[in-house]
């Protein structure tokens, strides 16, 4: 799942780690958790008129294949002006201690900037940053916010090599690298609960739904959709409008094959009994438990 | 003046509320704009009737739970109240303690608090403690703690502060879900008298159901947010000339997800033996409560009796026409234990009853979905 607006550019992966003195691997790719953007975004709102972007630090693991993944981030005090760069370091220490007492997995893995420009600053915050992050390379997330017009949405990732004869601070090449969106099933939910009313809350703002039965629903309803998109297509190819796609017709072979047999030898009937006894069951405890904390308020007479 | 009005309340609830409502503790006030005097209350009147919270918050108690161990997530909420809703805006996990040592890890817990809410300040977050959140399983999240905390805080809070609790097990089936509580005032009044015995449940009408109120939650994605996901999950445009519809994968970042159509009924059994085990836990808070009620009641015959005796004595001392012993010591010498609390029964009567719940939910879910696979096989 790629995160930002598709780009024609290859990844050039620095194969050679003789060049710079970090004996860890080098970063390949990475994912990011949508609380770590949320909170990315959330900063950006809350900026100071005065600043033009915003930046923070990235916690996360590491993997043994190269691939970081952002678990959360934080903001970080700093000010860019004409002539110089400051970042609040021992704001960034205590925070980073502050969130290493809740979850002692999380490591530092890099930092965030929003916006997509790549200036001499970055490179000086980016050395900061790789400093905190030694033996291993520091990563940096560009987060374009979309807000400024002509601007997608979206996210870049980029190691820092250092360039130059000489390796000075500020000198050095951003080279991009793999960014992903990954979530767990929790997060997912999570997800699903924030984009499903993306449409029609007017306002951004709208109720939990909280029963099973109309999240169901609307997944049958959108399976619903999709069939007819399917059936919309084969019915197309097969009247001669657009040529049938032989991959196409392999996958929809492979979807809609699986038979629901064992459900019709005599294991729905048991499965039905079973589910009616757990809701049974459940009921009789339920009632109970009520009459019981009643009874508890009745007056001995 | 009615429709001025509402315009000003429209415009308040759309406006964000770091900006709309001045900080009560700024030494230098300023001026509410006349639009704003309805719905700003610095002396807190307008009472809470909502409860609105950040997508950010949503994904950081996803997380906090989803990582901390069992069913342990345990965090406070920030945020601000505007015209009736309180805002949440931002949340942060608090460090998962250990018992072992209580004062200790109580004074680690508030200095971590102080120095974690200097720190949101300091990048123009909402610092101000609204109240806040616990991590459930199958739906019960009923325990001493819980109304501990969130009775300290209906004492310390501005509005008394809410607590929202969010069902892992509930999430991991595909639904998110977020639920906001405050104590009654029932409960409130019986828990600073800390009496709970029988007449104390009954002048307050308390049961399990009547502990928490449960305030309307509303989830908010801001409009940055809520473009960034959009951009996000909206597929991205075909790159091939045929753009049929029909062909049009879905390559964004945030694919629909179908997991609510499992047909497995994952958890159910760990759910039964959920509500087996609080029952065993009841029926023994239950024998405990009346071991100590016969304990009472005996000691109570004991005492009647003894006051009794001393009655007669005296009717013959004094048939007798000698000066009667005085009685009330006789009562005194027998301590009558006082009166059990009922409180945990209470709660584990709570607790069965969501884990019943939550059980007779996946049930009928369960249901529903069968019959619809079996349809389809039908035809």
């Amino acid at each position: 799942m790629p995160l930002g607006p598709p780009s024609s550019a290859v990844f050039i992966q620095n194969a050679a780690p003789g060049f710079t003195s970090t004996p860890g691997r080098t970063p390949t790719s990475v994912t990011v958790h949508p609380v770590a953007l949320f909170s990315i975004l959330d900063h950006y709102l809350r900026r100071t008129d005065a600043q033009e972007r915003v930046i923070g630090t990235l916690l996360g693991t590491r993997s043994d294949n190269g691939e970081v993944e952002v678990r959360s981030s934080f903001a970080v005090l700093h000010s860019e002006t004409e002539e110089q760069v400051a970042v609040d370091m021992e704001y960034h220490r205590t925070m980073y201690d502050l969130h290493h007492k809740v979850n002692s997995k999380e490591v530092i893995v890099g930092w965030y900037s929003t916006g997509s420009n790549l200036n001499t600053y970055s490179a000086l915050i980016q050395n900061f940053y790789s400093q905190e992050t030694a033996p291993h390379q520091a990563i940096h997330l560009a987060l374009n916010t979309g807000v400024e017009e002509g601007q997608k949405a979206g996210v870049q990732a980029y190691v820092g090599s250092p360039v130059g004869v000489t390796p000075k601070p500020e000198n050095c090449v951003f080279v991009p690298i793999p960014c992903e969106l990954r979530f767990n099933d929790a997060e997912r939910s999570g997800l699903d609960l924030l984009t499903s009313n993306l449409s029609n809350a007017a306002n951004g703002s709208f109720t939990n739904p909280s029963s099973d039965l109309e999240l169901l629903e609307r997944s049958l309803v959108s399976v619903s959709e999709m069939l007819d998109r399917v059936l919309a297509y084969v019915q197309s190819v097969l009247s001669g409008e657009v040529k049938g796609d032989a991959a196409i017709g392999r996958y929809l072979m492979d979807a809609l094959g699986p038979s629901t047999e064992d459900l019709e030898k005599g294991g729905f009937n048991s499965h039905l009994q079973d589910t009616l006894t757990v809701s049974y069951l459940a009921n009789l405890v339920r009632s109970q438990a009520e009459v019981s904390a009643r009874l508890a308020l009745v007056k001995v007479s | 003046m009615a429709a001025a009005t509402s315009m000003a309340a429209a415009l308040a609830a759309t406006l964000p509320a770091p900006q709309a409502a001045p900080a009560p503790s700024a030494p230098t006030y300023e001026a509410i704009p006349a639009s704003m005097a309805k719905v700003i209350d610095i002396e807190a009147e307008i009472s809470i009737t909502s409860v609105q919270l950040d997508a950010m918050v949503v994904s950081k108690i996803i997380k906090h739970a989803k990582e901390a161990p069992g069913s342990s997530a345990h965090g406070l909420l920030l945020g601000l109240d505007l015209d009736g809703t309180l805002e949440v805006s931002n949340s942060f996990p608090l460090p998962h303690h250990s018992n072992d040592d209580d004062d200790k890890s109580t004074k680690g817990v508030a200095r971590y608090q102080g120095s974690m809410l200097r720190s949101l300040k300091d990048v123009q977050a909402d610092d101000s403690v609204i109240g806040f959140y616990q991590g459930m399983t199958l739906g019960s999240f009923f325990n001493q703690t819980l109304v501990d905390s969130q009775a300290i805080h209906q004492e310390k809070l501005r509005h008394g502060g809410v607590v929202i609790v969010h069902d892992i097990s509930q999430t991991a089936r595909g639904n998110a879900s977020f639920r906001a509580f405050r104590l009654t005032r029932p409960f409130l009044n019986a828990y600073k008298k800390n009496n709970f015995s029988t007449a104390s449940l009954i002048d307050h009408r308390l049961t399990f159901s009547t502990i928490l109120e449960e305030v309307p939650l509303k989830i908010r994605t801001n409009a940055l947010l809520s473009a960034f996901l959009g951009s996000l999950s909206e597929a991205a445009p075909p790159s091939t000339a045929q753009s049929n519809p029909a062909l049009a994968t879905s390559s964004a970042a945030i694919p629909p997800s179908y997991s609510r159509l499992n047909l497995g009924t994952g958890n159910t059994a760990r759910n039964l033996e959920l509500v087996v085990e609080a029952l065993d836990n009841y029926k023994t808070e239950e024998g405990n409560l009346a071991y100590l009620q016969r304990q009472i009641a005996r000691e109570k015959a004991k005492a009647d009796a003894a006051v009794a005796k001393r009655k007669d004595e005296n009717a013959t001392r004094i048939a007798a026409g000698l000066a009667p012993l005085p009685d009330e010591d006789v009562s005194r010498q027998f301590k009558i234990p006082p009166e059990p609390s009922r409180l945990d029964s209470m709660l584990l009567l709570g607790r069965i009853d969501a884990y019943g719940k939550s059980l007779e939910e996946t049930a009928s879910t369960g249901l529903v979905k069968m019959y619809a696979a079996k349809a389809n096989v039908g035809n």
